[in-house]
């Protein structure tokens, strides 16, 4: 079996929700009975399976890491049922029963005829010039990076690698497409192209907003009134960010330039009442008279 | 043929209220029998399929229904494919020649 993380294309300090974002996605394009057509289906869902296996297991992975198992013992779904391959799957179609024809003739059939689901067949036509085979990937990325960018090693079957420049500002389900790096080409056609599908792992501090990103930040009642310096996280690093006295809940400020390519970040403000016991701050309110008698509760 | 003991037996993480909520919204069709369910080995495999897509991939209840009717669509039309091809497969070599050109455009 290959590298589980990279049948998962995950990267070797990927964390729990990385790995199981990365196996959902994959798992749901791959799984056989969504691809009747699809004979080696079964084949990579297993691995993907497999993969998703051992590093789901907190010790598995541990052991793996370290060298003390390697990825062999756990292709146990290789061997397992699947719907498609059941006989009578037509009986819960609208459709009725549509004849005996074995799968295996009609992938036959339709192979040798008709080539690739979707191609265009060459049946008959040896010896033409035929473009390669595009060739799928995966890769996960974090939020940050697919943010700002970054530059990801892929290990190719044949052992090559590829460098993959992630652009700024990737979004989750996103396509990259590297002309010639996908299956050789026939009779002096180009190669096909490497097909390198991005997932994105959601980042709990920050959310988008096209090319803005928008966190949130509490702050202490006594900041909030006084003012304050605050050091926030940004996609580029933490940077202090000055919090006006008179800010409250809701207050959004503005960080230029700190969002994806051209855009800001917003910071919005949530105010924190002191937990617990204040009875000092509760005797001044008790006695304190605002110089503008404002009732949040009515329209302004 | 089996019952729903039986077949809730095969799967570590399934509870007969699970399955028999599956049977109730028409995802599985077992068959009723005096106050027992039975299972043809399709609805098995039916089972197994509707746990890989809940438990598995995350697929949502209340997507459940559409992704089940597409899948069922599309096996309905391999069904119907196999026919044709079947048909095809049975005429003589010129007219699978002269269906497989037009059919090449």
């Amino acid at each position: 079996m290959k590298d589980p993380y990279e049948i998962l294309g995950v990267q070797r300090n990927a964390d729990e929700a990385a790995i199981r974002a990365a196996y959902r996605k994959l798992a749901k394009k791959h799984h056989p009975d969504v691809n009747p057509g699809k004979p080696d289906a079964a084949v990579r869902f297993g691995e993907i399976s497999a993969a998703n296996e051992l590093l789901s297991d907190k010790e598995k992975r541990a052991k793996f890491d370290r060298g003390e198992i390697d990825a062999e013992g756990h292709e146990i779904h290789q061997q397992r049922q699947y719907y498609r391959d059941a006989p009578g799957a037509e009986q819960y179609g609208q459709a009725g029963p549509a004849g005996g024809f074995s799968q295996e003739d009609l992938e036959a059939f339709f192979s040798q005829h008709f080539g690739q689901a979707g191609q265009r067949s060459d049946w008959g036509a040896s010896g033409r010039p035929r473009h390669g085979r595009d060739v799928q990937y995966a890769l996960t990325v974090s939020f940050v990076d697919a943010a700002v960018g970054t530059t990801r090693r892929l290990a190719l079957p044949d052992g090559k690698t590829l460098d993959v420049r992630i652009p700024p500002g990737t979004e989750d389900g996103h396509v990259l497409r590297l002309r010639g790096q996908g299956g050789p080409g026939y009779n002096g056609a180009a190669a096909g192209d490497a097909l390198i599908e991005i997932t994105v792992v959601p980042d709990p501090r920050f959310h988008r907003d096209g090319d803005d990103i928008v966190t949130d930040a509490k702050v202490t009642l006594k900041e909030a009134v006084l003012g304050a310096s605050l050091e926030v996280p940004t996609i580029h690093g933490p940077v202090k960010l000055a919090v006006p006295a008179g800010s409250g809940t809701g207050t959004r400020l503005r960080l230029r330039g700190k969002g994806i390519r051209t855009g800001h970040q917003f910071v919005q403000l949530q105010v924190v009442v002191p937990p617990g016991d204040e009875p000092e701050l509760a005797a001044f309110l008790k006695d304190w008279t605002p110089r503008a008698n404002v009732n949040p509760r009515e329209g302004s | 043929m089996m019952r729903l003991t039986a077949v809730v037996a095969l799967f570590p993480d399934l509870r007969e209220t699970e399955v028999l909520a599956w049977v109730e919204r028409g995802w599985v069709r077992a068959a009723p029998t005096g106050e027992e369910w039975e299972f043809q080995d399709i609805d098995v495999s039916r089972v197994r399929l509707i746990r890989d897509l809940t438990h598995e991939l995350a697929v949502q209840e209340e997507t459940m229904p559409l992704v089940l009717s597409l899948l069922d669509q599309v096996y309905a039309l391999r069904g119907q494919m196999r026919a044709v091809a079947r048909a095809v497969e049975a005429q003589d070599e010129a007219v699978r020649a002269a269906i497989l050109a037009a059919m090449r455009g």
